[in-house]
């Protein structure tokens, strides 16, 4: 089965949604409230276009991709209308770029840098938005909200904490925290998804503000040191100043992109002034740096001494979630093999 | 909330399969119960008891304008300001009240006895002014007559309100019983030959039931006009799910106040039409989801309910057969895009009316995501008709394409403002003269309710223009729901297109960014012109937008204000430039 899209004929698995297939084959359609995680929700419009055969546009995101369908993207009607809702958003509340968190990563500003919009085409005045700041690590900023409802679906839908919801109606919507409390004293656990899934700077991680662009940032992957679970992470790093600005959390396996709420705000620890950097000994009860065979020796002596002396019952090993497998596999075998018995757990045990 | 309301509201929840579903109600009960307004405690309250989180509740809440979040005085005086009520003088209505109880709309008194508030069209269109207090309506309202409701509110009483009715045309079928002494009674129903249909069509199949509705032609009377046996027929055969069957009471499109003379004044000819109906389509339950505001003519409905039921009409084994049917009658909150079929049914299940994108259509997957059929309360009253005289007799009135009688509420400037029955087809000119003829110098009309295309006095000529789904969008407006709004000269068409944006705005329920932001940019433009202060450019600003929205939006409501203000505009626009700022 294939469809065409601007005049290409691509393959596809049915099922498969017309923006699920130009995205794939790298055919850029705008789109506001859509996200992979949480499905088609058509409400924003910006994906709109054009089928042959049919009068009216149609929302690429909710439109099933049909066997010998003919679709254009970029037709003048599509344009007008895409160049309509950016418009439209940027006529009212506070889009302003300059000293925005998401500069460079705004789904809004990347749609309007598309269309060739430089400036609202029209402005009108609304009543002020506030922001929420009370929250430890999210901001809501609602000046700059475009009310797509990713956060809340990806609130209840995706990590099902139930705590965002729409309040209110038409231009007043607004996202709400469980009966409009502010974010601090609602049921908020902090996860984060919300920030990660809005597609403008209306949700922000509040430690990040002020300490990078995302066009100075260098992306690395890694794995959360936390726990068991492993889950992938993208630490935004200002190398220049050999800081960790904030993390996100990757679309794959096994988190899909959530994280908990140490592992998305919990990373200044390794530039922490307290962290070991090397190995110590107690010696005249204070700790002295030594040098890590005299480390090694020392504790290597001291187990046979203890274990000579009380039998092997004494000794027992707790492995770490945030060591590795292989570390936690040689604490076990240890364990088992050289002291001879199963005292062996883990921290990551519940 | 105390031990009563609780219990209450379980016993509401039992109705549903879902909780979730009493949502609404459950508010709607605390509100009543309690101060007048719901704390957020009262929220959390209701969350807890239907295991639901704390922000569907709100979001439920603070979605409906009935459902109030700040506290409100004794007695809530809210004045329908929109457009026939703004012809039939609410402005002053409102300025005097203002005046005598010293405060702006949306205050309250310092005594904390009056709240006075503005709202959107109460579906009083031909007795207007009209002033909502609580659940009855006090229409046709003076000046004089609003300072004596002030008086007896002070004194602590309430006074007696009668809902007034003037009805008229041929009143072959829809308004044959209205005004009747007892009309809304089951014995009066059935000395008139009421039931007679329901126990015909327990006698035929149920497929023949649904062909002869087809061959009918009936058009569905909610505004969109489409053939009532065919949406039935969309229905998909043995989908292991139940069937629902839905009356759309919403009655909330400015210029409409139709169904409600049929509820109000004739609530079995609907029961019967519905019990009909569910036997066609193989439904089993039915509800009537009837705008909250209405709240005196919910209680005829449950009423009437209740009496079908003891009398073997509703419930089970109806008139001595297999066949099962009963009926929920399920108050709105204030929201006119509930009565939009898919934002209805979200209602009805307890969330925002946030209209469903489709497909799936409610045929195949409505409500609790079961086949639904949802139809107007003067389409499910047709069908008694066509069921005992037949399907020729009903095509024997009106047009071949636009069959059966229709119901026409005339509102604005006619000396008797009112509901005329009269064939599909009738001549503008026949319903205008029953309705005592226009006031003054006719200026302009909208045909078919708030989101049809206004007409002009030169298009109009001698109004020889047949009312019907046909000839309408022939001269490029369209029937709607039939409600007529008649406009002589001394109306601004300006201050009209404000009014009109100013209301869709309110609505929309803020999915669509078209929708949400169209609409309020709309508005500010239009207000800015009204003002004087506008360009020549803001005008064009208005006309590109009404242009791209069209089309654009998950629900018709897009459309519903960018046709009627672009053909405003278009037709009118000379009054547009003339508040142009000259450079
Ligand atoms: C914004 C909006 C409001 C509507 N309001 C009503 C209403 O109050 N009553 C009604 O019967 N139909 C209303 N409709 C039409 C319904 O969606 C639906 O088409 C109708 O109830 C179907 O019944 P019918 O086929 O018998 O006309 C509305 C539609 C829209 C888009
Ligand atoms: S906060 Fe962000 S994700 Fe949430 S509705 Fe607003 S723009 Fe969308
Ligand atoms: S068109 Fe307007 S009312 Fe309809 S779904 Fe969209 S925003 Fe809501």
């Amino acid at each position: 089965m294939s469809v065409t899209i601007d005049g290409k004929l691509f393959d596809f698995k049915p099922g498969a949604t017309v923006l699920e297939v130009a995205r794939e084959h790298g055919v850029k359609i705008p789109s506001l409230c859509y996200h992979p995680k949480i499905g088609p929700a058509g409400r924003c419009r910006i994906c709109v276009v054009e089928v042959e055969g049919q009068k009216g546009l149609e929302t690429a995101c909710t439109l099933a991709a049909r066997d010998g369908m003919v679709v254009s993207t970029d037709t003048p009607k599509v344009l007008e209308v895409r160049r309509m809702v950016v418009n439209l958003l940027l006529s009212n509340g506070e889009h302003n770029c300059l000293s925005c968190e998401q500069n460079g990563q705004c789904e809004l500003q990347d749609a309007a840098y598309q269309l060739g919009i430089e400036a609202p085409a029209f402005v009108v005045d609304g009543p002020p938005a506030e922001v929420d700041k009370s929250s430890e690590m999210i901001v809501i900023d609602r000046r700059k909200c475009i009310m797509c409802g990713r956060c809340i679906d990806a609130c209840n839908k995706v990590v099902v904490n139930e705590v965002l919801g729409m309040g209110e109606r038409g231009h007043e919507s607004r996202v709400v925290c469980d009966t409009d409390r502010p974010m601090a004293d609602s049921t908020c656990v902090q996860c984060g998804e919300c920030s990660q899934l809005c597609p403008v700077g209306a949700i922000i991680d509040k430690k990040a503000i002020g300490k990078g662009r995302v066009s100075n940032l260098t992306k690395v992957n890694t794995t959360c040191p936390y726990c068991g679970v492993g889950c992938q992470l993208t630490l935004h790093v200002d190398k220049d100043a050999n800081r960790i600005v904030k993390v996100t959390g990757r679309e794959v396996l096994p988190n899909n992109g959530m994280l908990c709420v140490k592992g998305r705000y919990g990373y200044e620890f390794p530039s922490s002034p307290k962290r070991l950097t090397q190995p110590m000994i107690m010696k005249n009860g204070k700790h002295e740096p030594v040098s890590w065979d005299e480390a090694l020796d020392y504790t290597a002596g001291r187990i046979k001494e203890i274990v000579a002396k009380n039998g092997s019952d004494v000794f027992s090993a707790f492995g770490s979630g945030r060591i590795t497998n292989e570390n936690n596999y040689a604490i076990a075998k240890f364990t088992r093999a050289v002291i001879k018995n199963n005292n062996v757990d883990h921290c990551a045990r519940t | 909330m105390d031990k009563q309301v609780r219990e209450k509201i379980v016993a509401i929840t039992e109705q549903y399969s879902s909780p979730k579903t009493a949502v609404l109600s459950a508010l709607q009960e605390v509100q009543k119960s309690g101060s007048g307004y719901l704390k957020q405690e009262d929220m959390a309250e209701v969350a807890t008891l239907l295991d639901v989180p704390l922000a569907s509740v709100y979001s439920s809440c603070s979605y409906y304008s009935m459902l109030n979040r700040k506290p409100v005085g004794k007695y809530h005086i809210e004045i329908d300001t929109n457009i026939p009520a703004m012809l039939a003088g609410a402005g002053d209505l409102l300025a005097h009240i203002e005046k005598r109880l010293g405060i702006r709309s949306g205050e309250t008194t310092k005594d904390g006895l009056f709240t006075l508030s503005t709202v959107e069209d109460l579906g009083a269109c031909g007795t207007c002014p009209v002033i909502q207090l609580g659940d009855r309506y006090f229409e046709e309202m003076t000046p004089e007559k609003a300072d004596k409701l002030i008086e007896s509110l002070k004194r602590g009483q309430i006074p007696e309100s009668k809902s007034k009715v003037v009805v008229g045309g041929d009143r072959k079928v829809l308004l044959r019983r209205v005004g009747q002494p007892n009309s809304t009674f089951i014995s009066s129903y059935l000395k008139d030959g009421g039931y007679k249909a329901l126990e015909k069509a327990l006698g035929m199949k149920p497929e023949d039931v649904t062909a002869e509705v087809k061959s009918s032609g009936l058009r569905g009377r909610g505004g969109a006009g489409f053939p009532a046996g065919v949406k039935w027929g969309f229905l998909p055969k043995d989908s292991g799910k139940p069937v629902y069957l839905i009356c759309n009471a919403d009655e909330g499109e400015p210029g409409t106040f139709k169904d409600r003379q049929i509820m109000e004044y004739d609530p079995h000819l609907l029961l019967e039409g519905m019990a009909i109906s569910g036997y066609a389509i193989g439904a089993k339950r039915g509800f009537i989801y009837i705008r909250g505001e209405f709240a005196w003519i919910a209680d005829i409905l449950e009423r009437a309910v209740e009496e079908a039921r003891s009398s073997g009409k509703l419930g089970r084994n109806i008139l001595g057969t297999s066949f099962d049917f009963d009926i929920s009658v399920h108050r709105g909150a204030g929201a006119y895009v509930c009565g939009e079929e898919t934002g209805l049914i979200e209602s009805l299940e307890g969330k925002r009316g946030n209209p469903r994108k489709r497909p799936p259509f409610p045929a195949v997957s409505g409500l609790f995501d079961c086949p639904t059929i949802v139809n107007n309360v003067e389409t499910l009253s047709l069908v008694p008709f066509i069921v005992e005289k037949g399907e020729a007799e009903f095509r024997k009135i009106g047009l071949p394409n636009s069959s059966g009688p229709k119901l026409f509420g005339v509102s604005g400037h006619v000396q008797r403002p009112g509901v005329y029955e009269f064939p599909l087809g009738t001549p503008l000119c026949d319903i205008l003269e029953a309705a005592g003829g226009v006031k003054g110098n006719l200026k302009a009309i909208i045909p078919g309710g708030l989101s049809t295309a206004i007409m002009t006095a030169e298009e109009l000529g001698d109004c020889n223009i047949p009312m019907d789904y046909d000839n309408l969008p022939k001269r490029g407006t369209s029937l709607g729901s039939g409600g007529i709004m008649v406009m002589n000269d001394t109306v601004s068409i300006p201050a009209i297109a404000l009014r009109a944006i100013e209301f869709y705005a309110h609505e929309s329920c803020g999915q669509c960014i078209p929708c949400r932001e169209g609409a309020s940019v709309i508005k500010a433009l239009l207000s800015k012109m009204v003002a004087g202060k506008g360009t020549k450019e803001d005008l064009e600003t208005v006309l590109s937008l009404t242009a791209t929205i069209k089309g654009t939006t998950i629900c018709p409501t897009g459309e519903a204000f960018s046709v009627p203000i672009e053909a405003m505009i278009k037709k009118f626009r000379r009054e547009f430039d003339a508040l142009i700022q000259q450079p």
